[in-house]
């Protein structure tokens, strides 16, 4: 098993966790479905579903079962009260962690197969005749896109870059360490990579030039957040970074906002535009102004490893190893609502 | 407990991630490598299993306990208590024996955990994995390569055969397994012995016991039981105190 995944479409929050999919409506955190509607042995979720702009729910098993499967949630089998499957792709060998990208009618799916799987949205039926293209080690981050190049980065220690329109591989660097997490376009178009290796890498996406450019103190797990010329990051030693891009320097001296022993920030910073919130993995989020000063804290319990997020006025946050699944906050971080699922 | 369990897996892990920088990164070599250093640690122990299977096949041959045997024939209730004394007398412990292999199951337990958190198959994994790492600069190392021979070893293992997955690595650690624990069972030729059906009955359970977690489990576990079969047969052979004819099916009764 590992940490839920999370997303949302506005009205509904999608949690991957364990035998379900499920759909949780946010206006009160109830249970709208599941999916499937009955546990199966061969499905497990903690990959981080997608949502496209037509509406589908596109989650992959880290099962038995390594399918990806699009779902409907406007179109309900009265059955199993679970929503309909439009297609499933069932060509990848292995977990499906990260999320895929969904670019216009393509979707550009990484499998821990080392395979970047590229399917047509639209047409299901032929799915299993994705194109793909076979890289390097495991792959458990979503790729990130400028629209002329797709970047995928790999726990082999690799950041490669893919053309869009012909899905060749343009260049293919080593890093010397696993990249967990996703890179991030800055405003000036680099790419921003952190690195099991402790490091930021900074890349010319053209070329694959790259350098490092802060050298952390542990593990970079998450995706870097960008938040105008500004990337925040946290490190396993629970260490928030943030770093200007335009300046090539820190803009304030790392801080620790968890003292406790397992402040790991294995999430995401959530960049909202009053503070940011940094999740750890004690259970406890805290909201930082952007100079570094903890605004206040809120223990939700259990271990957060999953990236909040917000949707309208709430922060909603998928704990691990507590009663309830998810806990939505509000702006000052309280409770709104807890979801438990049922039997 | 569970700290200190858990320190036990953090030394596993660091010793098969050291062997497996020193091997060329070679996971499966490492597996098999760590066995033979946990074989050389419970040598002691194996020892000990030895020396028990021999005092009690000596006993076996002894004239007073072949009398007492004789005597006791009808009465086992007699018998029992009878060869508790001369076990006591002798300084026989029966259980000797079955000792060496119940020790093996921390081992088997802590060797597992080690496997997949080594091989970190899921990110939460990989995060724990980087908690029990007290080497340096092991992040080129990294995730470590799962792959040898056919096998995934973060995987239980199968052949593809005309369509159909077969578990070889299973079967090979149930025969491997069964050997062993025939090689080492002493001869009974006294009907009734406590310690000798003991020894019968583990040699049926353990090999489909074994066999059964290598079908279930991460392969690399199975590698550890082949191995581990394999060195304890050899060292068994080497010393001259396998017995062969158990192999055969039917030898004991024979006998009797």
């Amino acid at each position: 098993m590992s940490w839920p995944g999370l997303a949302t479409d506005g009205n509904m929050v999608y949690l991957a966790d364990g035998p379900f999919l499920y759909a949780v409506s946010l206006a009160d955190g109830k249970e709208v479905w599941r999916y499937p509607g009955k546990r199966d042995s061969k499905l497990i979720f903690y990959c981080t579903p997608a949502v496209t702009p037509d509406g589908l729910v596109i989650v992959g098993s880290a099962g038995t079962d390594h399918s990806l499967v699009a779902l409907n949630p406007n179109d309900i089998n009265p059955d199993t009260s679970a929503p309909v499957e439009k297609w499933k792709f069932t060509g990848a060998k292995d977990h499906w962690v990260a999320a895929p990208l969904i670019v216009e009618n393509k979707l550009f799916a990484v499998n821990s197969d080392g395979n970047l799987y590229i399917l047509d949205l639209q047409d299901g039926q032929s799915s299993k005749k994705a194109t793909v293209v076979e890289l390097d080690g495991r792959l458990w981050s979503q790729p990130t896109t400028d629209g002329e190049r797709v970047y995928v980065t790999s726990l082999d220690h690799s950041v490669i870059a893919i053309d869009a329109k012909t899905y060749k591989v343009l260049w293919h660097k080593d890093l010397g360490g696993a990249v967990p997490g996703s890179a991030v376009l800055s405003k000036d178009g680099s790419l921003y990579v952190g690195s099991l290796d402790s490091q930021l890498e900074k890349f010319d996406p053209a070329t694959g030039d790259h350098q490092s450019v802060l050298d952390a103190k542990n593990w970079v797990w998450s995706t870097p957040s960008l938040d105008d010329d500004t990337l925040y990051f946290g490190d396993v030693n629970g260490n928030l970074y943030s770093y200007n891009t335009s300046t090539g320097k820190l803009n304030w001296n790392p801080v620790k906002p968890d003292n406790s022993e397992t402040a790991s920030i294995t999430a995401s910073p959530l960049v909202l535009d009053d503070h940011i919130l940094v999740a750890t993995e004690s259970g406890s989020v805290f909201a930082l102004d952007r100079n570094g000063k903890v605004l206040w804290s809120q223990s939700v319990g259990g271990k957060i490893y999953t990236t909040p997020i917000a949707a309208g006025d709430l922060i909603i946050v998928a704990p691990l190893e507590t009663d309830f699944y998810l806990v939505a906050l509000n702006p000052s971080g309280q409770q709104v609502w807890t979801f438990t699922p049922g039997s | 407990m569970g700290q200190v369990f858990n320190l036990f897996i953090s030394v596993f892990v660091n010793v098969l991630i050291w062997i497996y920088d020193v091997v060329g990164h070679n996971f499966g070599l490492a597996i098999i490598l760590f066995t033979i250093l946990i074989r050389i640690v419970t040598w002691p122990l194996n020892a000990q299993q030895l020396k028990g299977a021999k005092a009690m096949q000596d006993l076996q041959n002894d004239k007073d306990w072949q009398a007492i045997q004789k005597k006791y024939a009808k009465d086992r209730e007699k018998l029992a208590q009878e060869q508790m004394r001369v076990y006591r007398e002798k300084g026989i412990n029966p259980f000797s024996s079955c000792l060496p292999t119940l020790i093996q199951f921390p081992i088997i337990i802590a060797l597992y955990q080690s496997i997949i958190r080594a091989l970190a198959s899921t990110p939460l994994d990989l995060l724990k994995l980087s908690r029990s790492i007290f080497l340096p600069n092991v992040s080129a190392l990294i995730p470590l390569n799962s792959k040898f021979l056919w096998m995934d070893l973060g995987r239980p293992e199968s052949v593809a055969f005309f369509g159909l997955a077969l578990p070889t690595l299973a079967v090979i650690v149930a025969i491997t397994t069964y050997i062993q624990a025939k090689l080492t069972m002493p001869a009974s030729t006294t009907p009734g012995d406590q310690s000798a059906a003991m020894s019968g009955m583990m040699s049926i359970y353990m090999p489909l016991m074994l066999g059964w977690f290598a079908l279930t489990f991460a392969s690399g576990l199975s590698i550890y039981f082949i191995t581990s079969n394999v060195l304890g047969i050899v060292q068994y052979a080497m010393q001259g105190k396998a017995n062969w004819q158990n192999l055969i099916p039917g030898f004991l009764k024979k006998k009797e």
